[in-house]
């Protein structure tokens, strides 16, 4: 779809301390696409994310937002740009209704009450545009709802602000066969009214079923950023667990890191 | 000799086109419309007013929207008015709809099919559907015709069935017999139930505004709608598109058409139902309970999940190097095995494809979900109105 990455970053360090979890790394999101963050535990998927939406601070490295350099210092700068993260927790408040969770903490006005019409139409609108059938009523408690379901609020909430970027820690973990297979329709299509989406997981079915491209991280360094019809099931789990696979990942010692790896769209060009 | 096409010609042609882009696009200001379709204000507004004149449009003034100037005239199709029938014909169950013009299904009926119902035995029932729907019906509706879609191989002429191997009907007249049990007036007009829910995806679902697209809808067996260049691909008698017979083991299993090892017998009902050591079940359910069963760790049922996710991509790979498409989409009970076995898919579809046919290639799951047949049944019932708009009433 597009050439130009919405977000890309470039060089990112981070240390906690002594430990240093991200070396140099440089990743990209583009519109229109969903790119699959993998890697093992305490690869730095979740620290790396937590840099974008601007939780952690990093140590060195650039933001280029849109085609412009951008600092995040805080989760309001991300939110900002238009950087919505949905966690594996979901962060729903179990009491309240759709309507009230999707606007939690910046719920319209009109005058000194809540403006519940306007509130109630754009939940509607928003769960509409994402083709959702699976929601019957939206002053429905989400206590009442089950996981599959509490995953749609929860992406529905992300995408309700004109968000640009939506990050997904996990959608699926722990979801039925039947959920899962909603959620990741679901996934596909934000993408494909044109937001960046960035799926985390662990399951390789669901990063090949609807991601563009791979991006793996080896030990807090980015060791390829590839087109998914470049690549096989057996590569990424190479990738995975030993940072390379034939012609992609680490080459050479893994201690001099002068570039890291470059994003996979400067080198491949168009996308599909 | 002709020189050009009469003026006559050129007005059903606008007729249909304006038609057209509010059956797909829904309500749509006359302004829009004019960018749209190329053509000048005044002629717009003399052909909605033709439309509207046949009872198949409404103008109405738009919501309020902020801004300077006279708003343009909205142009709604008579959605409610005007429907036509649709049928779906299913391994396992028949089901009856109303559709109306722009594509909203407003009242529909299912029944149980038992394995074995001949046309004959089918119509009658169907009927009894319509014959609720009707009672419920607003009195000044229109009727514009009825769109079937079957599971078998559809003779584009007169919509004879002429083999449904897993519906077991062998020249069925299914269209007749639905035209004279409803006793109605209108055309019955036959599709394949995996060309007409690609018809509907590339209408208004997953697939608009692609031109080359391959719909690969599973029940018992698969089949293949196949879009190119824009246009339903149906062969020379109606046939095209059963990719499920194609041979992909040679001396393999016993596939229902009488041959052996066509990709059917891999990637359908039976197949992963016998790698997954349950041949004695049947249908979807048993299916969705093997995908179930291999995402809780059942050892059989996961190689079995992953031997069909690998063969679904290896048909597919062969189906991108033949016909190059933008999209593939995976409906009926492929939508499960797709969204169970990606990663192999992906992976076989990878390996085997021609690097310059995979470049642009998108894998999707349907949007329409399973009401896709009913609209698509539709869409063929339309199709005749959308021609020639001022014709059919």
């Amino acid at each position: 779809m597009s050439a130009t990455p919405l977000l890309e970053l470039r060089g990112i360090d981070k240390s906690f301390g002594p430990v240093q979890v991200l070396r140099d790394v440089a990743f990209a999101a583009y519109p229109g696409e969903v790119t699959a963050l993998v890697g093992d535990n305490g690869a730095g998927k979740s620290t790396l994310v937590k840099c974008i939406s601007g939780i952690y601070p990093t140590d060195a490295g650039q933001f280029v937002f849109d085609g412009r350099p951008v600092n995040i210092h805080s989760p309001r700068d991300a939110a900002a740009l238009g950087i919505e993260v949905v966690y594996q927790d979901l962060a729903l408040c179990d009491n309240l209704d759709i309507v009230q969770n999707m606007f939690l903490g910046r719920e319209k006005r009109s005058g000194i009450v809540l403006d519940e019409p306007t509130m109630e139409q754009m939940a509607a609108d928003t769960l509409a545009g994402l083709s959702v059938r699976t929601v019957k009523s939206l002053r429905q408690l989400v206590s009442s709802l089950s996981g599959g379901q509490r995953q749609t609020v929860a992406i529905a909430k992300a995408v309700l602000w004109n968000s640009k970027l939506v990050i997904l820690d996990e959608p699926t973990a722990a979801l039925g066969v039947a959920q899962t297979a909603q959620v990741l329709e679901l996934v596909r299509r934000l993408a494909d009214n044109g937001l960046a989406v960035v799926l985390i997981s662990h399951n390789m079915n669901d990063v090949f079923a609807v991601s563009d491209r791979i991006a793996a991280l080896y030990l807090g360094q980015m060791v390829a950023q590839v087109k998914t019809t470049d690549i096989t099931h057996a590569q990424v789990v190479e990738l995975i667990t030993a940072g390379r696979s034939g012609g992609l990942g680490l080459t050479g010692e893994p201690a001099t890191n002068g570039n890291g790896a470059a994003p996979a769209g400067s080198t491949t060009g168009g996308v599909s | 000799m002709r020189v050009g096409p009469s003026q006559d010609e050129i007005r059903r042609q606008n007729l249909g086109a304006l038609l057209r882009y509010v059956h797909v696009h829904g309500a749509t200001t006359r302004a829009e419309l004019t960018t749209a379709l190329g053509l000048n204000r005044s002629t717009i507004g003399a052909l909605t007013a033709d439309l509207a004149a046949a009872g198949l449009v409404t103008e109405g003034a738009p919501k309020e929207t902020g801004r300077a100037g006279r708003p343009s005239l909205v142009v709604r199709p008579e959605s409610d008015r005007v429907f036509a029938y649709a049928y779906s014909i299913e391994v396992d169950r028949l089901r009856a709809a109303r559709v109306g013009l722009g594509g909203a299904v407003l009242d529909r009926r299912e029944l149980d099919r038992p394995r074995g119902l001949t046309a004959a035995e089918a119509a009658p029932l169907l009927a009894g559907a319509v014959k609720e729907m009707r009672q419920a019906m607003p009195e000044d509706a229109v009727c514009v015709g009825a769109g079937v879609a079957v599971c078998g191989m559809v003779r584009r002429d007169d919509g004879l069935v002429r083999l449904g191997p897993t519906t077991g009907w062998v020249d069925e007249p299914i269209g007749t017999a639905l035209g004279t049990e409803l006793g109605v007036d209108v055309p019955v007009t036959v599709g394949n139930v995996a060309d007409v829910a690609a018809f509907a995806e590339h209408a208004r679902g997953a697939a608009a505004g692609c031109d080359n697209v391959i719909y690969l809808y599973g029940d018992v067996g698969v089949g293949a709608g196949i879009i190119a260049a824009g246009r339903r691909l149906t062969g020379h008698g109606g046939y095209s598109g059963e990719v499920g017979h194609m041979v992909v083991v040679r001396d393999g299993a016993r596939c229902e058409c009488g041959n052996r090892g066509c990709w059917e017998t891999e990637i359908g009902e039976h197949g992963l139902l016998r790698a997954a050591g349950r041949s004695d079940a049947r249908g979807r359910e048993a299916m969705l309970a093997v995908f179930d069963a291999a995402d809780r760790g059942d050892a059989q049922a996961q190689i079995a999940v992953r031997q069909a996710g690998d063969w679904l991509g290896f048909g597919v790979a062969n189906l991108v190097n033949i016909f190059n498409p933008e999209m593939v989409i995976f409906g009926g009970t492929m939508r499960d095995l797709y969204l169970a076995a990606a990663a192999q898919v992906r992976s076989r579809l990878n390996s085997n494809g021609l690097p310059a046919c995979l470049e642009h290639v998108r894998l999707r799951t349907p949007k329409l979900g399973e009401d896709a047949p009913l609209v698509g049944a539709a869409e063929l019932a339309f199709d005749r109105l959308l021609a020639d708009p001022l014709d059919v009433n």
